[in-house]
């Protein structure tokens, strides 16, 4: 095993021999080598500009999407003594927040473009006796109070981390190819400081695309390289099965998931295709990596040498790692999980952080951002697992900014999308949006379980309506409806103006009159029934229920009204079924 | 502005596949981008998007993604590499 710890700068005296980096073929331009000469012209020419760059801080803000420069500007920060401050993206309220934290470097710096066009010029590095910096990196994670969260990691914290996977699994100077950001933790490590540390080349572009990986794949086999795949969930689990993996899997050495737990059928199809079993890392920017597994082989977590793993009866995860702040001392984590025969489970968090598409977000921060903005009155967002975790907001509008129909609508989500982008990469934004005033609550005031799941049951029932609250009304209900935009119901969908059939809305109304009223009688005939004028999909309305019982008579009167006016009054009446059979 | 019967068929497949729950094809400007701003997809949309241009048209996308993901930029331009493909 070849390891050297980042306190004995393993990037100083790299035989000339080694490759830093394999940049890929692009164009016509074939695949080269990049040597540790140049790589260490690339850290003389960030020293360089370092040092025009005024900066009394001793830390610097780097968001540099090219491995290379990132690794060279790293270094040069690191040798200089000073701290590197890591943004999780370039979003601008991101980077503003960040403000303080030091001068910023990468593509945001003020009047930089992106990429290499604006790399400072290749220069000569100088190598000081200044010791390295107390913090190596700090990095920037939604705390569950909504604030990003500072971390600072010191480098024997990563050198421990670092050191525990070379342990594990020995990157053998194999290829290391990215499919994550080296902007977070699992990235940094994996894909740029591991391979600084064990000798083996990197990839000089992250490879983003199962079409890449598959061409790099193949030029691998083709040169007899050997490939180590640093990947996440979202990338795992879309593997074309229209691409021919058989021929250049054997190039593939491992494959490493991190940021959410990998599903078992993604986990089986990876190993199915590629004939690789995915090694899945368990761990966050506060703790490090705590645990490791692989699916074919169990289920279960197991501990990384050097992490201890307990929990209290809350199941709350307590955790003893050299990967913390403090080695020595068992920490309380936000996770919960449950012990097994092998290892452990893992059951969620006991706060409200959520990951979507590998991207840790806070809701508590969604909710606060989201009512910050004009004509919001009260936010919740939740996750709803479709295809793949998304968002989803419950919002109360002030009445003006309610919408009324599908326009409305669309220009409402755009509006609040638009402004929440400032805040937060796009895919984290709420794809589903359920606009409501007043605030739907249960008999006990709470926005429950039961509503929520009623809020959003359109998406499992193509039948049934968008359902947005319900208020006493007369002697009866009145239901706020909206009109799905892919109803079932809904005809010529493509040719015309769709509509909703009439006879969809007096299915809609006996459907709602049977959970709010208790119906002895059955449907026997509808009378006065009028359809004044058809409902659109995307339209918003109000349904009246009223139930009345009299002289062993039932009816339902129904009333449909939106801001266009009336689409449907009328009665159904209800018969005993023991009156008909008698 | 006229839509042809392949656009209308990619807006459907596009609006099924992410599950735009309020998106209609009339929605869709041809023209407009189809990622952040625009109709406001996302990099998880674009593998989903890729695997259904595969499952549909049996379009592998050239090896060179990243210029194969320019023909993501809209509908248009979907259409145009759909078109050029089928044709092979």
């Amino acid at each position: 095993m070849t390891f050297r710890r980042l306190a004995d700068r393993p990037w100083r005296d790299r035989a000339t021999t080694d490759a830093i980096a394999w940049i890929p073929p692009e164009a016509d331009t074939p695949s080269r080598w990049l040597t540790v000469p140049e790589w260490h012209a690339r850290i003389g020419a960030w020293q360089q500009r370092l040092l025009e760059t005024p900066n009394t801080s001793g830390s610097w803000r780097l968001f540099e999407p090219d491995p290379i420069e990132f690794s060279a500007a790293l270094i040069a920060i690191w040798e200089r003594g000073d701290r590197v401050v890591l943004p999780a993206d370039n979003q601008p309220k991101t980077l503003s927040a960040l403000d303080e934290a030091g001068v910023a470097l990468g593509p945001t710096e003020p009047g930089r473009k992106s990429g290499r066009t604006g790399s400072p010029p290749d220069h000569p590095p100088q190598w000081h006796s200044r010791p390295l910096p107390a913090i190596a990196v700090s990095l920037y994670t939604s705390g569950s109070s909504g604030e990003p969260q500072r971390l600072d990691k010191r480098f024997d914290q990563l050198d421990a981390e670092l050191a525990t996977q070379a342990s594990l699994w020995p990157l053998s100077g194999r290829l290391v190819v990215s499919q994550v950001s080296h902007q977070h933790i699992y990235g940094l490590l994996f894909s740029i400081l591991r391979p600084l540390c064990e000798n083996s080349p990197f990839s000089a572009r992250p490879c983003r695309y199962p079409e890449t990986l598959y061409t790099w794949l193949q030029h691998c086999q083709a040169t007899g390289k050997r490939m180590i795949l640093v990947s996440a969930p979202p990338a795992l689990s879309r593997l074309p099965e229209a691409l021919d993996w058989k021929p250049v899997s054997a190039a593939l050495a491992t494959i490493y998931s991190s940021g959410a737990p990998l599903s078992k059928d993604a986990s089986d199809r990876v190993h199915e295709r590629l004939g690789h079993s995915v090694h899945e890392v368990y761990g966050s920017s506060e703790t490090g990596g705590i645990a490791w597994r692989v699916q074919q082989q169990a289920p279960d977590w197991t501990a990384l040498p050097g992490v201890e793993v307990s929990h209290d009866e809350d199941h709350r995860l307590w955790l003893r790692s050299r990967h913390l702040e403090t080695p020595d001392q068992w920490q309380r984590q936000a996770d919960l999980i449950a012990r097994t025969q092998q290892g452990f489970e893992l059951l969620g968090r006991a706060d409200r952080i959520v990951k979507i598409g590998g991207k840790r977000i806070s809701l508590t921060a969604m909710d606060r951002a989201l009512s910050a903005l004009p004509g919001v009155e009260r936010v919740q967002t939740l996750t709803l697992q479709r295809r793949d975790l998304r968002l989803a907001a419950i919002v109360q509008l002030s009445p003006n900014d309610i919408p009324h129909d599908h326009r409305q609508h669309r220009d409402t989500v755009k509006r609040l999308r638009r402004e929440l982008a400032a805040h937060f990469e796009t895919p984290v934004l709420p794809r589903y949006w359920r606009f409501v005033a007043p605030w739907p609550t249960n008999s006990q005031g709470k926005l429950s379980a039961e509503i929520r799941q009623r809020l959003f049951l359109d998406l499992e029932d193509r039948r049934a309506p968008r359902w947005l609250g319900e208020q006493l009304h007369e002697n009866g209900w009145r239901i706020t409806l909206e009109v799905p935009e892919h109803c079932a119901y809904v005809d010529g969908h493509f040719d015309g103006q769709p509509v909703l059939p009439g006879i969809a809305l007096v299915h809609w109304a006996m459907q709602q009159a049977r959970r709010l009223f208790t119906l002895n009688g059955e449907f026997e005939s509808l009378e006065r029934l009028r359809f004044p004028q058809p409902l659109l999909p995307g339209d918003r309305f109000e349904m009246s229920l009223d139930h009345r019982r009299s002289d062993g008579t039932e009816s339902l009167r129904l009333e449909g009204e939106s801001q266009r006016g009336k689409h449907v009054t009328g009665r159904v009446a209800l018969i005993h079924r023991q009156a008909r059979e008698s | 502005m006229t839509t042809t019967a392949l656009e209308q068929e990619l807006k459907e497949m596009i609006i099924e596949t992410l599950e735009l729950e309020d998106v209609t094809p009339e929605d869709i400007d041809p023209n407009e981008p189809l990622f952040v701003e625009g109709l406001g997809l996302d990099s998880i949309d674009a593998l989903e998007l890729g695997l259904a241009l595969q499952k549909r048209y049996g379009i592998t996308l050239e090896s060179e993604a990243e210029s194969s993901r320019q023909h993501f930029a809209n509908l248009k331009s979907l259409a145009a590499l759909v078109e050029s493909r089928r044709q092979q």
